[in-house]
């Protein structure tokens, strides 16, 4: 306000002002997300290269590469593989359930589109551990499920094995799915897809070339807040699986609460954090071609 | 000599790249009815935004009654504004929309009680107080966006194509209303519009603008008559354009060879554009018909339009064609494609531009 | 609804009622895969007999017994008090954020800051956990219900702020700029015309962060302290030990508590 009046550079000040403002605004969430965020994620890097030390709390000295070269280790490439194809096959079934799912709510009627929706939004809000617990329950040795498996002579109890994980994150991550696949298929300009009807003749080849690409976004969306946390779940193999089931996340955490090898459990962490970033940034960049 | 209400001072404004207004000197006197006329992005609203002190001049002042506004804030300054898009807040009523002005200035409630009810009277709408935006009209929400800035009493009420999402009718309505508002009122009105004939009906003068420039400033009768260069011509109704030379001080040569006579400004060998109007040209089918002194070209008649209230016969004269409009009166002479026809026009009617 | 009726012939197979069939027996099976776990679950807490799978009668025994857990009570007031705390925090932060990223252009930073606020939704909540604990180790900072509250609102900001964004991205800049036309000041023109506009949006980014805060159990077990467990930690304990009607009991609790909230905000939007 002390520029004199009428000279040139207003609106340079006005500008600077503004500026101000937008930094001022975000500055205290910024600090925060520096402090909570960005420099923790450099001390776990840093950690990665530290020794191990007895009391847990690992020495920030005699760095080597020991927590690194244990990532080449059997054990954990087992462990990450399999966390992987589980977290692939979770997110691929998610999408194959989830989108014939969205679309028949998004092509309904207003009034029973709202209800059909708000029956998924339910599940999306409950607590997540409550909602893996339900499982623990049905599959357990005079679950329901087994009941009804060992009825049909189909199935015995699955508690503890790798189908009871995938069942529990299926479960757990659908609704994650749903919704932004919903939001993308309600959106879609259905004279679009009529006019390709015209053209094509047939409605799957239409839905194909048009509607698909259409919704890509929303499939994109889906697949990271699937995948991801998926790659990194731990309540759901703690609960459900077994010894033979150990996941990543299961993993990290035993590094940490147990093991009390802090590098290790370090190196494991920035080892997923970087693939995630890797293969989030490419399946945005590529626009998510799985079609 | 009646006082300067707004002040626009060398004023340019530029976002990165684009120059939205162009080295811009204007002065609007108090309580008159000014309207800056151009085409869509042209920098009018760019303009009134700045006196608003919604933007700030790149370069340049802005007074408003000699104070210069400088860094002023839109809420330290005595201006209101009818946004294009009426900007009425949803979450209030039409009552609370038109009081907000006068709750940020702390007015007493019972006076605003009294000025919100007196001021949606003036504007028509009495018995909606109680409403939201949503339930109205676009033409009623309209009139909510001018109760608002009015019950302020400002000193500069800035008007930004209030009637651009109206229908035909309503709009032309709406123009009288609006004029009537402003007499009954007082405030100067400092109107945007590219309609042009809601310009030449409504204002006091008008400035027209084309590309970031004021190109001239004047009375309604004054751009229509006097346009002070092509874009305004063209721009401001209807109008033929033919091109020439100066010949003498007054005296225009078409391309075609023919002298006529004509309101010249510039220095003898200047290549120059006639603008004339098609309402100016008389047609006649005998010379001696011409009134004495008109200027007459000779012609064949192209192609005859019927409007209704009029008839337009666009004539040929060998070195350009050019359209001339003849009221659809009683017992006015029809002519037919074919026909040869004398133009005549006047030299006041036939204004010659520079290029 | 022209539209509607066009998008059904345009389905997969057109006309032909067997796709339609085929969505609709999908979209049941959906529901009741959603829904089925969770009855069951709630039904069990009614049982009168110590197991979850075996009914025995109906009895209230179960919630008397939670009620009663001194240990789960406390640590529920732990998550309510994490949870409130965290959400108001991150509502405040994070609505600030949303409006200088959609509101103000070109500040210092503005580009690294919104790569920064991106991140904590993309990282697996392991992570997060590892990071917190080592920062906080790193620093010795006690651990308890404060580093549990820090590390609450350090992944609430960033889920608030997109949520609000969303909204205020909705909201027409112009009425902001009317507001100051008619002599509001800033705060005036937040507090009057965009707080009342973008409230739903905020609510919604504050429902989730409360969500969030309640749902999360990797990053409280790793920054809490000794005895300052919140539900989801200690239920999570729980079931890894012994499963009993009790945690059915808390289960239901939790549901009931998330499924008000929802209907909650539902209604209020409904409202505006
Ligand atoms: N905020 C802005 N940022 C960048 N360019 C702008 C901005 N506002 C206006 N302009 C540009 O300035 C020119 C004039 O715009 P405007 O004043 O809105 O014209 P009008 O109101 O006459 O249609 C246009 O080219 C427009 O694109
Ligand atoms: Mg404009």
């Amino acid at each position: 306000m002390s520029t004199p009046v009428g000279t040139p550079r207003l609106e340079a000040a006005s500008e600077r002002a503004n500026r101000r403002r937008g930094l001022l605004l975000a500055l205290p969430s910024y600090v925060y997300l520096i402090v909570l965020f960005a420099i923790p994620l450099v001390f776990v890097g840093v950690y990665s290269f530290a020794s191990r030390s007895r009391t847990g709390k690992p020495e920030l000295a005699d760095w080597n590469l020991d927590a690194v070269a244990k990532l080449l280790d059997s054990t954990v490439l087992q462990i990450a593989w399999r966390s992987t194809w589980l977290a692939l096959l979770n997110t691929v079934l998610c999408l194959l359930v989830a989108y014939p799912f969205a679309y028949y709510i998004a092509t309904r009627r207003e009034r029973v589109r709202n209800m059909l929706l708000l029956l998924v939004m339910i599940p999306f809000w409950t607590n997540f551990l409550v909602r893996t617990y339900a499982w623990r329950v049905l599959l357990d040795s005079d679950g329901l499920v087994t009941r009804l498996g060992e009825g049909l002579g189909l199935w015995g109890s699955m508690l503890f094995s790798a189908p009871a994980v995938f069942l529990g994150l299926l479960y757990g991550f659908l609704p994650f799915m749903v919704l932004p696949l919903y939001a993308a298929i309600e959106r879609v300009d259905w004279s679009l897809v009529e006019a390709a009807r015209d053209l094509y003749a047939s409605g799957w080849k239409a839905f194909r070339r048009v509607t698909l690409p259409l919704t890509r976004p929303g499939i994109i969306a889906g697949s990271i807040l699937v995948f991801i946390p998926s790659l990194g779940a731990y309540v759901t193999p703690d609960i459900l699986g077994g010894a033979k089931t150990t996941l990543l996340g299961n993993y990290i955490v035993g590094q940490f609460l147990a093991a009390r090898n802090w590098p290790v459990g370090s190196a494991v962490s920035m080892a997923i954090l970087i693939v995630m970033l890797i293969a989030t940034t490419v399946y945005f960049r590529s626009g998510g071609r799985t079609f | 000599m009646t006082a300067i209400a707004v002040g626009i001072h060398s004023v340019t404004k530029r976002f990165d790249e684009v120059v939205a207004v162009d080295d811009v000197d204007l002065e609007i006197s108090d309580g008159e009815f000014f309207s800056l006329l151009g085409p869509s992005g042209c920098g009018k609203t760019t303009t009134l935004r700045m006196v608003a002190g919604l933007e700030f001049p790149t370069e340049g002042r802005i007074d408003i009654f000699g104070e210069a506004m400088g860094l002023k804030p839109p809420n330290h300054r005595p201006v209101n504004t009818v946004f294009q898009s009426y900007a009425l807040f949803p979450h209030m009523t039409v009552a609370e929309n038109v009081g907000f002005g006068l709750a940020m200035r702390k007015v007493p409630a019972t006076e605003i009680t009294e000025r919100v009810h007196d001021a949606i009277d003036l504007v028509r709408l009495t018995g909606m107080a109680d409403r939201r935006p949503k339930q109205l009209s676009g033409g009623q929400q309209q009139r909510v966006a001018l109760a608002r800035a009015l019950v302020n009493r400002p000193k500069v009420l800035l008007l930004d194509e209030p009637l651009g999402a109206l229908d035909l009718k309503l709009r032309q309505a709406m123009q009288l209303e609006l004029k009537d508002i402003q007499k009954e009122v007082g405030i100067t009105f400092v109107y945007v519009t590219h309609d042009q004939e809601e310009a030449l009906t409504m204002s006091d003068r008008i400035g027209v603008m084309n590309e970031g420039k004021l190109l001239q400033v004047g009375r309604s009768e004054e751009i229509y008559e006097r346009p002070a260069n092509r874009f305004v011509a063209d721009f401001i109704g209807e109008t033929n354009f033919l091109s020439g030379r100066v010949e003498e001080s007054g005296v225009v040569r078409l391309a075609g060879g023919q002298l006529v006579r004509a309101v010249t400004h510039d220095p003898v060998g200047t290549e120059v554009t006639l603008t004339l109007r098609p309402e100016k040209i008389h047609l006649y089918l005998r010379a001696g018909d011409v009134a004495p002194g008109m200027n007459t070209l000779t012609g064949t008649v192209h192609r005859r339009l019927y409007y209704g209230d009029s008839l337009y016969y666009e004539i040929d004269f060998g070195f350009a064609h050019v359209d001339a409009r003849v009221e659809n009166a009683p017992r006015q002479q029809r002519f037919e494609p074919g026909h040869e026809v004398i133009a005549a026009f006047s030299a006041q009617s036939a204004e010659a531009l520079a290029e | 609804m022209t539209t509607r009726r066009a998008a059904a012939r345009s389905l997969p197979g057109g006309r032909r009622p067997l796709v339609q069939r085929v969505l609709a027996l999908n979209a049941w099976a959906v529901y009741a895969f959603f829904y089925l776990p969770i009855f069951i679950l709630m039904f069990f807490s009614f049982n009168a007999g110590r197991f979850v799978t075996i009914w025995e009668g109906f009895s209230l025994d179960w919630y008397r017994v939670m009620f009663a857990n001194e240990p789960l009570m406390k640590a529920l007031r732990t998550s309510v008090v994490v949870a409130i705390v965290s959400t108001i925090v991150a509502t405040v932060l994070g609505t600030a954020a949303a409006l200088a990223l959609e509101r103000y252009r070109r500040w210092l930073g503005k580009r690294t800051f919104d790569a920064l606020l991106y991140l904590p939704v993309i990282i697996p909540d392991v992570t997060m956990a590892v990071m917190l604990l080592i920062f906080f180790a790193t620093v010795d900072l006690n651990r308890g219900l404060n580093t549990i509250i820090l590390s609450h609102v350090a992944f609430n900001i960033s889920f608030v702020s997109i949520v609000v964004r969303a909204r205020i991205a909705q909201m027409d800049a112009t009425l902001e700029e009317a507001a100051a036309d008619l002599y509001a000041s800033r705060w005036q023109a937040f507090r009057r015309v965009t707080l009342p506009l973008i409230m739903p949006g905020v609510l919604g980014g504050a429902l989730l962060a409360f969500t969030l805060s309640l749902d999360d159990v990797v990053i409280t077990q790793f920054v809490q302290g000794p005895g300052t467990s919140t539900l989801p930690v200690f239920v999570f304990g729980l079931i890894k030990r012994q499963v009993t009607p009790e945690i059915n009991a808390v289960s239901t609790l939790m549901l009931v508590a998330s499924m008000v909230l929802v209907f909650g905000s539902l209604l209020l939007q409904r409202r505006r």
